[in-house]
């Protein structure tokens, strides 16, 4: 286990954590393999993803991943979101193992749920 | 991050008593002569570790000619299975083992299978213990083996091992049957008065590193007239069970930490007890929603396993790292695999409920202030986790 400082920084304190009453969507991606979950709800306004949330359940990558997406994403435009890879994100988190790749998939596709 | 590191991993190894560590520095330095050698360097290694092998037996009251250096518990566990079975094969191809076993033995059965031996895996049940009456029935004429842990490397749970032991010696008696008992007694070890003829098994499996040894020796007790294939082929070393110039800085190790382990044995489990107790008590009064898991009663003094529901064991694990605290878990992540602990799957409980497990095992020098500074940590680590699962929050899709 050799994670990045940023890794466990958001480990350790998570980033935009929880639900918004105001939420213009809310979205729940689960991986059926493993378990994982993950709950994203954001507020959109002219094109914009003006506040973020996360809620997750999994292995640390998961949660990270959750708390590095809101990060990247509040306050892009939608189209700007939408052409966020996984590869970004990986980059963001500072790497993961190739086994926990699933992880930073799952926020991927947690977003792309989400966006219109 | 912080200072402070408290380590609460005793039963994945223990740091090396002081006491052991000079033992086996002498040895490295004084006793190099190689056992086998008939000159006096060899005669002193000789004598150093027999005196040695007396130690480790008196740890479960066996004779010193019963006590099969390895090492470490896998090999030993290796030896037991593989060399029983085939000087066995004559007889039968049948083993009972249970579903709670370590991976050196679960791994050993599965591989036997793989070469047509039939594996009966006895279930325990929500309190992680095996039933006598299952092994009774699942013996067969075609069985040779019977391998049930004493106590779980993941729970603590005791098996009933004396029971099985004393219905594995009436049928031998009784049918001239050969059939033979072997308990992985990795954890137990050191932590328990032990009696090989109370157990009534014919192979226990010891480990030194997890009484304060260094890792690379355990032994294989193998009693008296039991018959073992020797897996390591070469020389006539350990009555020809083990080929190979002993370990003899290991033993020495070994032989010191079991003296230490049976002279403290009281204090020690004292010590561990009380110390679980505490924490047990205040995990239980200050958060919610956990699983205590395996039988309250019977099991190890110094290990508690704890799932904490709505989180995943990992990221608490990783969470009192950065806090200085060491644990293990049985989440599937940090074993590299997909499914969660087996051990606590065989408890019937749910993947989400294995997935939050968390194993604390206590040693001799942790102290109560360490002990309220783990709860510290611990409650302040699953409201953080719990706060962020989607786990006890219902969905509302906008």
């Amino acid at each position: 286990m050799s994670y990045s400082a940023a890794f466990k920084d958001h480990l350790a304190n998570p980033r935009n954590v929880g639900e918004l009453p105001e939420a213009s969507v809310v979205v729940e991606e689960n991986n059926p393999v493993c378990g994982d979950r993950l709950r994203l709800s954001l507020i959109v306004r002219a094109e914009t993803i003006e506040a973020a949330r996360y809620l997750a359940y999994g292995c640390p990558p998961t949660l990270v991943s959750g708390s590095v997406l809101t990060e990247l994403i509040v306050g892009t435009t939608i189209e700007a979101a939408k052409k966020l890879t996984r590869n970004d994100l990986l980059n963001a988190i500072g790497g993961l193992p190739s086994r926990k790749h699933h992880a930073a998939t799952l926020a991927i596709e947690a977003l792309k749920k989400a966006l219109p | 991050m912080t200072e402070r590191r408290i380590y609460l991993d005793h039963s994945a190894t223990t740091p090396v008593d002081p006491r052991v560590a000079e033992a086996m520095a002498r040895a490295v330095v004084q006793v190099f002569g190689n056992p086998s050698s008939v000159h006096g360097y060899g005669q002193q290694a000789r004598a150093a570790v027999d005196r040695a092998r007396r130690e480790v037996a008196a740890l479960i009251d066996a004779r010193p000619n019963e006590i099969v250096f390895t090492s470490g518990g896998t090999e030993a566990n290796n030896l037991a299975i593989r060399g029983a079975c085939e000087a066995s094969v004559a007889h039968g191809q049948h083993i009972i083992t249970s579903a709670i076993e370590h991976p050196s033995v679960r791994g050993v059965c599965a591989a036997l299978e793989q070469r047509g031996w039939e594996v009966t895996r006895l279930p325990v049940y929500e309190n992680g213990i095996v039933r006598v009456e299952d092994v009774r029935e699942a013996i067969r004429p075609d069985t040779v083996l019977v391998s049930v842990m004493l106590a779980n490397n993941e729970i603590g749970t005791m098996q009933p091992v004396a029971e099985i032991g004393a219905i594995v010696r009436e049928l031998r008696a009784a049918k001239q049957r050969h059939l033979f008992l072997h308990t992985d007694a990795v954890q137990a070890a050191g932590r328990m008065t032990l009696n090989v003829e109370e157990l009534g098994c014919d192979l226990l499996t010891m480990s030194a590193h997890k009484l304060y040894a260094p890792k690379g020796i355990g032994a294989l007790y193998v009693r008296r007239g039991v018959k073992l294939t020797g897996q390591n082929i070469g020389g006539h070393q350990e009555r020809e069970r083990r080929a190979g110039t002993e370990n003899v800085p290991g033993i020495l190790a070994f032989g010191e930490a079991a003296r230490l382990a049976g002279e403290e044995l009281n204090e020690r489990t004292t010590h561990d007890s009380l110390l679980r107790e505490r924490f047990e008590q205040k995990v239980t009064d200050l958060i919610p929603d956990i699983v205590l898991n395996g039988d309250r009663r019977q099991r190890l003094p110094h290990l508690s396993n704890i799932s904490f529901r709505y989180i995943e064991g990992e990221g608490l694990l990783i969470n009192l790292d950065l806090q200085g605290v060491a644990v293990s878990t049985g989440s599937a992540c940090s074993s590299g695999t997909l499914e969660p602990s087996p051990v606590i799957r065989a408890l019937g409980v749910s993947d989400e409920v294995a997935r939050g497990s968390i194993r604390f095992s206590f040693g001799k020098e942790n102290n109560e202030s360490e002990v309220d500074y783990v709860v510290e940590v611990l409650v302040q680590a699953v409201e953080r986790l719990r706060a962020l699962s989607p786990l006890n929050r219902p969905l509302v899709v906008s």
